[in-house]
């Protein structure tokens, strides 16, 4: 897969050739493929052939600007040649082209050739329409305060927006071409006087040696280029939302569009930039540092709440105060079955309510939930199936696991319970311990782009604790997080903002 | 050998993360019983000797960096082939790995011991000393930045364990102090001697040295490390003294653990189960320290490749944890490593330090005279 591209061979000129036996090597080519359209015209006594794929170009503005100057040529007498036709043509990059590998590339990206009768070259112009949506709401990554626009399927609109985000010369939009079947565009995107030049290097490399016959989509292409492939973490964070990838592109990090996707993703990315939201920047700095702080304390929740009550009931119940102790026993009483099979029944039973959800239109998704929510579970526990604080556990577990900001997180959130909850019925507490030592280390050992993931814990950088796990007010966050490494890292003096000023001043 | 190691500069750690190295490696399974030995020498004046061997131990790890100071960047089994020749270097060197070797093993089976006795009665030696290993096996490979990042991580996640302490310090009768100062001399060096087993463990500092990035900076973290685990242990002690009856304490084994047991919250109780469990967490670093120091030091002294050791190791101990079965055997471990560590760890090195003085001073006249 890694292996080095072939630096494509120049193709020989066919050129000059007569019209038949163009449109004859062109037919051959593209056989089966009808839409080919070839109309011939006589202009200043010279034969000329213009031809395209119809639904690939915008056809109205191609009779206009193009067919209409073509036609007309004869009226100011001059002598037709590639030149005074690109002359005559109000279109604007015209190029030539001489291999007819070149020419079947580019009828597919919607260019339109006119080739002049025993001329050297045929000469081309872009006219290319590609469909894709109107900008939406962001769906997945949905917040309540701030911009709403999410990315969509056209590289062009993704870009503009991006642009239109970070108004600076310094913003860098690199192309790469990836996919040798099927080529797609990609670009790399970062600010020139902050993001790292070795991670804009090991991108780079990255992506250039990626040899592959086509990329689905920003997510395939990340597995791809992501530091381990077998990982259950993701390693590169990815968004719709572009209000995110800015903030991420101006603090330093690197950006991934692809074309065709409604995603781009960062790098490198921390464990905890995906519980980051950059709703927490809109929010009051209180009530955002409460929300990120919610966030982990969710993810510890999600992870460890039903391991625990497994290893609790089956080994350690001395760990329940009596009260409760004896509250859980009523309701286990008519339940037949060890607690590692009641628990591992309501979470399956919640991630078959939540893929159901998901696949569903809508307006049934919601009656989804309150069938799955109110009906199931009250009857699972009538007929004995579960208790009752089991199913407050779970669904407490399942919830606190909707809070991370990133989806593709919260799946990986999500899986890890269930080793945890089968190491709990087999060892107990010790064994949750053992999970949870396990993914520390774990962890530790990740990279991404070659950075450490658990920075800024570790290696400790106390100074970016107020970017990751709260949120000081902004007069106080005058750096950027040096854990990933910026060119520079001052944002505005702390002087100025830091002035107290007397009063009635 | 090269005597002074080139250490690649991602391979380097910053000095500060000795803090947490030098408290982790020392806090153990040493500190889940040792009041009960410090106060069968020094009785009620316990918290003298504690301070004794503070004094002491700061001297030796004052010492260490004297020594390392001396080269350029180097470890123990540098300096051992520079002062001793080749065959006996390697005989010392062998010697301390022997000691980080039976240290792991004595960690891994009192940690074992402690959970079958409060938790699973039934669960085999094999059982635990397996899930430990992994762990450990999983760490070590990731090489030196992930071993230091643990240690660093598991310092964090157990640092509640202080905060259950309050209500064994609620409980406390402080009478039991009184009259203070009635101990001799001699009874609290003896006190002093008890905590060896407990505080042994800083000698890693000359191993993991050399990986420094700013060794000037490296000698604050290091004495924060030694106070922090010397409070603990004061800490620790100090309650037992209190909370337990004066001949109470003499038959109780593991006093920590029994200490947690007093706390009970509204929604938890029992801490102490989950104590023990945590107490995974307390002594992983030291397996995870004493494991890479072996491998790391085989290679220095022997060029075995780290891997293969620490595979050889794994089924090495794997194999040997299921032939202890009594708190005696493991018992006899713990006093053995106890009284040679006092002399490898406690005395060696200012044998050490005389030979590097004299051996440096042979050399500066050398070259004068050349």
């Amino acid at each position: 897969m890694w292996k080095k591209q072939k630096p494509k061979n120049k193709g020989i000129s066919i050129f000059p050739i007569k019209i038949d036996t163009l449109e004859k090597i062109l037919i051959d080519k593209f056989e089966g493929n009808p839409d080919l359209k070839f109309s011939r015209y006589t202009v200043s006594n010279r034969n000329v052939v213009v031809f395209f794929i119809d639904y690939q170009i915008d056809m109205a503005s191609i009779q206009q600007s193009l067919l209409q100057p073509l036609v007309e040529f004869d009226k100011n007498g001059k002598k037709l040649t590639n030149e005074t036709l690109m002359n005559s043509i109000p279109v604007n990059s015209p190029s030539t082209s001489v291999d007819i590998e070149e020419i079947l590339n580019g009828l597919l990206i919607g260019k339109v050739y006119i080739y002049i009768e025993d001329e050297k070259t045929a000469v081309d112009y872009i006219f290319a329409k590609k469909e894709s949506r109107s900008l939406e709401k962001a769906e997945t990554e949905s917040i309540v305060l701030g911009p709403q626009i999410s990315f969509t399927e056209s590289l062009s609109k993704n870009m503009n927006i991006v642009r239109w985000l970070i108004k600076s010369p310094d913003l860098v939009l690199e192309e790469f071409k990836i996919g040798k079947v099927s080529p797609k565009d990609v670009r790399l995107v970062y600010m020139k006087s902050l993001a790292n030049d070795d991670d804009v290097q090991t991108m780079r490399q990255r992506l250039k040696e990626l040899d592959v016959d086509e990329v689905e989509d920003a997510i395939v292409l990340k597995q791809y280029i992501e530091d381990s492939q077998n990982n259950l973490f993701p390693q590169f964070d990815i968004t719709e939302r572009p209000d995110r990838f800015a903030y991420n592109i101006t603090k330093g990090k690197l950006g991934v569009l692809v074309e065709n996707s409604p995603s781009g993703f960062t790098a490198p990315a921390t464990l905890f930039s995906f519980l980051e939201s950059t709703e927490d920047l809109y929010m009051r700095w209180q009530a955002g540092s409460f929300l990120r702080i919610l966030r982990f304390v969710a993810m510890f929740i999600s992870i460890l709440l039903t391991p625990t009550y497994v290893a609790a009931l089956t080994y350690q119940y001395a760990i329940i105060p009596t009260q409760i102790l004896i509250s859980i026993g009523q309701s286990r009483v008519s339940v037949p079955f060890p607690p590692i099979f009641e628990a591992l029944l309501l979470e399956f039973l919640l991630e078959l309510l939540r893929e159901a959800g998901a696949r569903l239109p809508t307006k049934v998704g919601q009656t989804m939930g309150i069938v799955g929510g109110i009906v199931i579970g009250q009857a699972a526990v009538e007929a004995g199936l579960t208790s009752n604080i089991l199913i407050i556990v779970v669904a407490m577990s399942a919830l606190a696991s909707f809070t991370t900001p990133s989806y593709l997180f919260g799946t990986t959130i999500r899986l890890i319970r269930f080793p945890l909850i089968i190491l709990a019925a087999f060892f107990g507490l010790i064994g949750i311990v053992f999970g949870i030592t396990f993914l520390i280390i774990h962890t530790l050992r990740l990279k991404s782009l070659g950075r450490p993931y658990l920075v800024p814990l570790y290696p400790l950088q106390i100074k970016d604790f107020n970017k990751v796990f709260f949120r000081t007010p902004f007069n106080h966050s005058s750096k950027r997080a040096r854990s990933y490494r910026p060119k520079f890292i001052k944002r505005f003096s702390s002087k100025d903002a830091d002035q107290i000023r007397d009063i009635d001043e | 050998m090269n005597i002074n190691v080139s250490i690649k500069p991602g391979n380097r750690i910053r000095a500060f993360y000795l803090f947490f190295i030098i408290f982790d490696i020392q806090m153990g399974v040493g500190v889940i019983g040792v009041p009960r030995f410090i106060y069968m020498e020094a009785g009620r004046d316990s918290w003298i000797a504690i301070l004794i061997a503070y004094l002491y131990i700061a001297l030796v790890i004052y010492v260490m960096f004297v020594i390392l100071k001396k080269y350029e960047n180097t470890d123990l089994f540098g300096i051992h082939a520079d002062i001793f020749g080749t065959w006996i270097g390697k005989l010392i060197s062998t010697i301390f790995i022997i000691h980080f070797g039976t240290s792991f093993l004595s960690i891994l089976l009192t940690y074992t011991e402690v959970v079958q006795l409060f938790a699973y009665h039934e669960l085999p030696n094999f059982a635990i000393a397996f899930l430990i290993m992994l762990l450990v096996l999983y760490a070590v490979f990731g090489g030196i930045r992930v071993v230091v990042g643990l240690s660093l991580l598991l310092f964090i996640s157990t640092f509640w364990l202080y905060f259950i302490l309050y209500d064994p310090i609620m409980r406390m009768d402080w009478h039991n102090f009184l009259p203070m100062f009635q101990t001799s001399i001699p009874e609290l060096l003896k006190g002093a001697k008890e905590t060896s087993y407990t505080l042994v463990g800083f000698e890693i500092l000359m191993i993991i040295y050399p990986f420094i990035a700013n060794k000037n900076k490296a000698k604050l973290p290091a004495f924060l490390g030694l106070t922090l685990s010397i409070f603990t242990v004061l800490l620790v002690t100090t309650i037992s003294i209190g909370y337990f009856a004066a001949e109470g304490l003499k038959h109780i084994d593991w006093a920590l653990l029994i200490l947690f047991k007093s706390a009970s919250l509204t929604f938890l109780e029992r801490l102490d189960y989950i104590v023990v469990m945590v107490w995974l967490m307390v002594i992983l670093p030291n397996l995870v320290f004493l494991l890479w120091a072996i491998s790391y030091g085989v290679k220095r002294v022997y060029k075995v490749p780290e891997k293969i050791t620490i595979w050889v190791l794994a089924i090495f101990y794997l194999t040997i944890v299921n032939f202890f079965h009594y708190d005696y055997q493991i018992g006899k471990l713990t006093d053995l490593i106890a009284r040679y560590s006092f002399w490898l760890i406690y005395v060696y090195p200012f044998i050490l330090l005389i030979f590097v003085l004299i051996k440096k001073r042979k050399r500066r006249q050398g070259s004068e005279e050349a």
